[in-house]
């Protein structure tokens, strides 16, 4: 192969590749524009080549790109730009004019030292357009916080569940013993669920979580967390709350769920709940001491004749 | 058998070309950064892979998490190099901007391309100036940030590994006043050692 042919193909691949390049000389002007850059920016290699680079695009980062170039001079290796952290140089339309989703062509550069004799000639600069990784990256991070919203709520009421409560009163809790304050708890279940469920079967049991959830979400302030425990038990935490006001609280919530019978499947359910509740004081020495106590609460308010609420005596 | 993976010729070479290539690499950085770059007498080692993660810990005095960029360099041999600091000190890399030219370019970056971008000239001033000794002229993957608070041991994950020994050197930079260091440190496994013998010995034959 000659010479001549050597060139036309390398001249070739170059108007096919599928990424920009370009070269530039140590003043900016560019020597050289393939056809990745013409089709993107619209401006063929006539209009460009032997011109400053700021010439034809007054909006490139100067001081930036100046800097990139410069440094590929003095050190004799490359440099690079990476979409992650600077989304793109040129303001290229993606290449997702039916798909869409992104505006501007999210792109990597690289600063390529062009040597002779081991002096730096020209520097290539190569555009690769990352929008396909860009998009896949946002979808996977989409996904994780779905699976997120999923890992932290209960399924059958639509409430945050208990592991999500838990990591809520931890950090509460390590806040409240930093800063002091006050912090209480309210456990509450309703009574005799079992009954209801063998009674009117689980769908209406279900329903009766469902609607207890709700009023009881209705019925508290934004800055509280309510989570179902598990099975047909209930927790609160109330930041900021001190034992007396908890247990205002706590009679709102036994009769937001008791004063109306719970309509669900055609059937009337009366249902009452038990609430139990207790607050963080000097000496606790960790959250789950907080859940017990109110825990032993709740007990106390069962064995007293359920429907009421209690604290520990 | 670690210890005589170089002979003691090829082991004064190794160390004469790392010395080498780091006054060229200070000299350069000086010229680009316009400010004055210590660099430590560079460190060569054979390290297994089950104790590199300790000795990147005895060699940079670092033993809580620190920030890390790792880069890819070959020509007829291949190697990674990282660039680790302590991650509070990253933001004294400011100062290495504070000439107004500079300033310009820097005032919109964040600080993670900030990181790339001094890791990558550290790692291309030194390791071209070092395989240039050899005669080679080493292509760079782009940098990329390993993390920002990383382990050492969540570099190596030995179980992951394909290689059981690596030549490791080891140089460190320094503002000249102090506020800032970096360790860089150039790995090479097995398959790179055997063509680093055979530069190494074209260019003791050449001397």
């Amino acid at each position: 192969m000659n010479e001549a042919m050597e060139r036309s193909l390398s001249d070739l691949v170059m108007e096919r590749v599928g990424f920009g390049i370009f070269v530039l000389d140590r003043a900016m002007n560019v020597l050289m524009w393939n056809r990745f850059m013409e089709d993107h920016s619209g401006l063929a290699a006539e209009q460009v080549v032997g011109k400053s680079i700021h010439a034809s695009f007054p909006e490139l980062p100067r001081a930036w790109l100046t800097r990139k170039i410069e440094s590929v001079f003095q050190l004799g290796s490359s440099a690079f730009s990476s979409w992650e952290q600077r989304p793109y140089l040129f303001k290229f339309d993606p290449d997702r004019p039916v798909t869409g989703g992104v505006d501007v062509m999210q792109q990597d550069c690289a600063f390529v030292p062009l040597t002779r004799g081991g002096e730096v000639m020209a520097v290539c600069v190569t555009i690769s357009d990352m929008t396909h990784v860009s998009v896949m990256q946002r979808e996977s991070e989409e996904v994780v916080a779905r699976l997120e919203e999923y890992a932290n709520r209960d399924c059958v009421t639509g409430i945050t569940n208990r592991r999500s409560f838990e990591a809520r009163l931890r950090e509460e809790f390590l806040r409240w013993q930093r800063y002091g304050g006050e912090l209480s708890v309210l456990l509450f279940d309703i009574d005799q669920f079992k009954n209801i469920n063998d009674r009117y079967g689980h769908t209406v049991g279900d329903a009766v979580l469902r609607v207890t959830a709700q009023r009881v979400a209705n019925a508290v302030r934004v800055q509280d967390t309510l989570s179902r425990f598990g099975g047909d038990e209930f927790a609160l935490l109330l930041p900021c709350t001190s034992l007396a006001d908890a247990m205002i609280a706590a009679e709102r919530v036994r009769s937001t769920i008791g004063d109306v019978p719970v309509e669900a499947h055609g059937v009337r359910v009366r249902v009452t709940a038990s609430v139990g509740g207790a607050a963080a004081r000097p000496g606790l020495p960790a959250y789950e001491v907080l859940i017990h106590e109110a825990d032993a609460a709740l007990y106390s308010a069962k064995r007293k004749g359920r429907n009421r609420s209690a604290v520990l005596a | 058998m670690r210890g005589n993976i170089f002979t003691e010729e090829q082991r004064d070479a190794l160390q004469e070309i790392a010395n080498l290539a780091m006054g060229q690499a200070a000299a350069r950085l000086a010229r680009l950064l316009d400010a004055f770059i210590e660099l430590s007498v560079p460190r060569v080692c054979v390290t297994g892979v089950n104790e590199a993660a300790q000795t990147l810990r005895e060699m940079t005095g670092f033993d809580q998490s620190v920030t890390a960029v790792r880069q890819s360099f070959r020509s007829d041999f291949k190697g990674e190099a990282f660039v680790i600091c302590r991650s509070r000190a990253v933001g004294s890399l400011w100062a290495l901007v504070n000439d107004p030219h500079i300033y310009l370019a820097y005032q919109t970056i964040s600080q993670a391309e900030l990181i790339l971008d001094v890791a990558n000239v550290l790692t291309g001033a030194y390791v071209s100036c070092f395989l240039v000794q050899l005669n080679r002229a080493p292509i760079f993957s782009p940098p990329d940030l390993l993390g920002e608070n990383i382990a050492f041991d969540d570099f190596f994950r030995a179980d992951l590994l394909a290689w059981r020994v690596a030549v490791l050197l080891e140089v460190n930079f320094a503002l000249e006043n102090h506020c800032f260091r970096a360790h860089l440190v150039m790995l090479m496994s097995e398959d790179s050692i055997s063509r680093l013998h055979g530069a190494l010995n074209a260019l003791l034959v050449s001397v």
